[in-house]
């Protein structure tokens, strides 16, 4: 006999005030739950991302699908009204767009022919555009050279262009680096409200930009990490309060090794190393690291240990060969062969597991045990994820 | 007890003048918000809304007390006009 065939289903869970899990309704959600009638067919979904409050899904046709909190433009649907259901962005029609990023209350879209775009909030320059806020994707003329990553924070974006330089936009950062440096002039990059070049990274080729709330993170062609920004929680692996200019992470750091990919949450980062090893470090309070202390163990000993140490990127064994990561605000989502995993933050149940409860270390969703994970995706209180099951509905 | 999630400037709250009050981003996606009113009795907990994180918020309380409006210019005649 036969076995059934299968089927995609986008699921998503956790925070819902705006709706940004496309399920038609706004209430928090804690156990993984099929979006209904998505516009397009699953099979064509290429990336699923998320901001504060608003949700975005890319095709492989380069169709931008979009909903959640739109108080400010930031869905790109020309108006400014939250949407419950996943919706098409009519006003990309003719974009094809590749990348997505999410910011706090804006969006950031980059095209095939290296273009960028953005839309919503602009109060800190975060569009880098000179326009207040807009509710229609608008292109950022500012960026003439072609653009190949993206990424978005809470009040600040980056691009990576095709030569390897970076450009940053938005003001986040600038008050933390005025406190931090009192009376001394503060980097055009962390100030600008148009695309700025990020100095500091000359003669090296970055391919891969990352943003926290309030720091940067760029990955150059040779594997090799830069950062700058805050390092209240310890996110940017370092000493200082605040690192005022990109700041090399040194290999030792990772056992040697290059670093093939990285993600950030707010406050913390994770990156996969060459031989898929994955470390992670920064704030560490709700379980975002994943570094787990066991009951029965030398408990106060183990807590200061760890207190000290979130600023050095540790590597958790049990997401070796994570083949996907995804991170939310304070949580995150990884794919470890057939199964996807949760870990940090879960007053929303953004971890799936159907409690409120944070998870410590890395944990299969139970509800998904049926359910092959295709791509995933946070937001940063809620997660998405794109799955092949045989059955219609998942076992709760 | 309660534990912060965070100490923040109020230089990083954005005020929405219609609703006189300070919001701040947390991480469920909602906003930590506190009243102008609320911070000129003295008070320093934004809370979120929609989940139990609270920010203590970092701000001089003799310039709040005194009726000045951060950080738009003081205004303290028309504001006794308004009331």
């Amino acid at each position: 006999m036969a076995g059934k065939p299968e089927v995609e289903l986008l699921l998503t869970w956790g925070a819902n005030s705006y709706g940004q899990l496309g399920l038609g309704h706004k209430n928090d959600v804690l156990l993984p739950q099929a979006v209904e009638e998505f516009p397009v067919s699953l099979v064509s979904i290429r990336s699923i991302t998320g901001g504060g409050g608003h949700s975005a899904v890319l095709t492989d046709t380069g169709e931008l699908f979009v909903c959640g909190q739109n108080k400010v433009g930031q869905l790109g649907l020309n108006h400014t009204t939250d949407v419950t259901h996943f919706t098409f962005c009519a006003a990309l029609t003719n974009r094809h767009v590749v990348q997505v990023a999410c910011g706090w209350d804006f969006t950031v879209m980059l095209t095939g022919d290296g273009q960028v775009l953005s839309c919503g909030s602009n109060s800190f320059g975060q569009l880098g555009l000179p326009q207040k806020s807009c509710a229609v994707p608008q292109l950022i003329e500012a960026l003439t050279e072609k653009i190949v990553h993206v990424a978005a924070g809470l009040r600040h974006a980056l691009a990576a262009t095709e030569g390897g330089q970076v450009f940053q936009w938005g003001t986040g950062m600038a008050s933390q680096a005025k406190r931090a440096f009192p009376g001394k002039p503060v980097s055009l990059f962390l100030t600008a409200e148009e695309p700025c070049i990020v100095t500091g990274l000359e003669n090296i080729k970055v391919k891969n930009v990352a943003a926290g709330s309030y720091h940067s993170v760029s990955l150059t062609d040779e594997g090799v990490l830069y950062v700058w920004g805050s390092n209240k929680h310890g996110q940017l692996a370092s000493k200082e309060a605040f690192v005022a200019k990109p700041q090399k992470i040194e290999a030792s750091v990772f056992s040697g090794e290059r670093i093939d990919e990285v993600w950030s949450g707010w406050t913390h980062v994770v990156v996969q190393t060459e031989t898929t090893k994955v470390f992670l470090w920064g704030r560490a309070d709700y379980g975002q690291l994943g570094r787990s202390i066991q009951e029965g163990q030398v408990r106060e000993l183990l807590d200061t240990f760890a207190r000290h140490s979130y600023n050095i990127p540790f590597s958790l064994p049990c997401l070796k060969g994570a083949s996907q990561i995804a991170c939310g605000s304070e949580h995150n989502l990884a794919v470890l062969g057939s199964q996807c995993y949760s870990w940090g933050w879960n007053e929303h149940g953004m971890c799936g597991d159907g409690t409120e409860t944070n998870v410590h270390s890395p944990k299969t969703i139970g509800a998904l045990h049926s359910a092959k994970p295709v791509l995933i995706g946070c937001g940063a209180g809620h997660s998405m994820m794109l799955c092949r099951t045989t059955s219609q509905t998942l076992q709760t | 007890m309660s534990v912060f999630h965070d100490e923040v400037e109020i230089e990083d709250f954005e005020y929405d003048e219609d609703a006189e009050t300070y919001y701040y981003p947390c991480p469920c996606g909602d906003r930590f918000a506190i009243s102008k009113e609320d911070l000129e009795n003295g008070e320093e907990v934004a809370t979120c809304p929609s989940c139990s994180l609270i920010v203590r918020v970092i701000y001089d309380k003799e310039e709040f007390m005194c009726g000045e409006v951060v950080p738009a210019p003081p205004t303290k005649h028309a504001e006794l006009i308004k009331c």
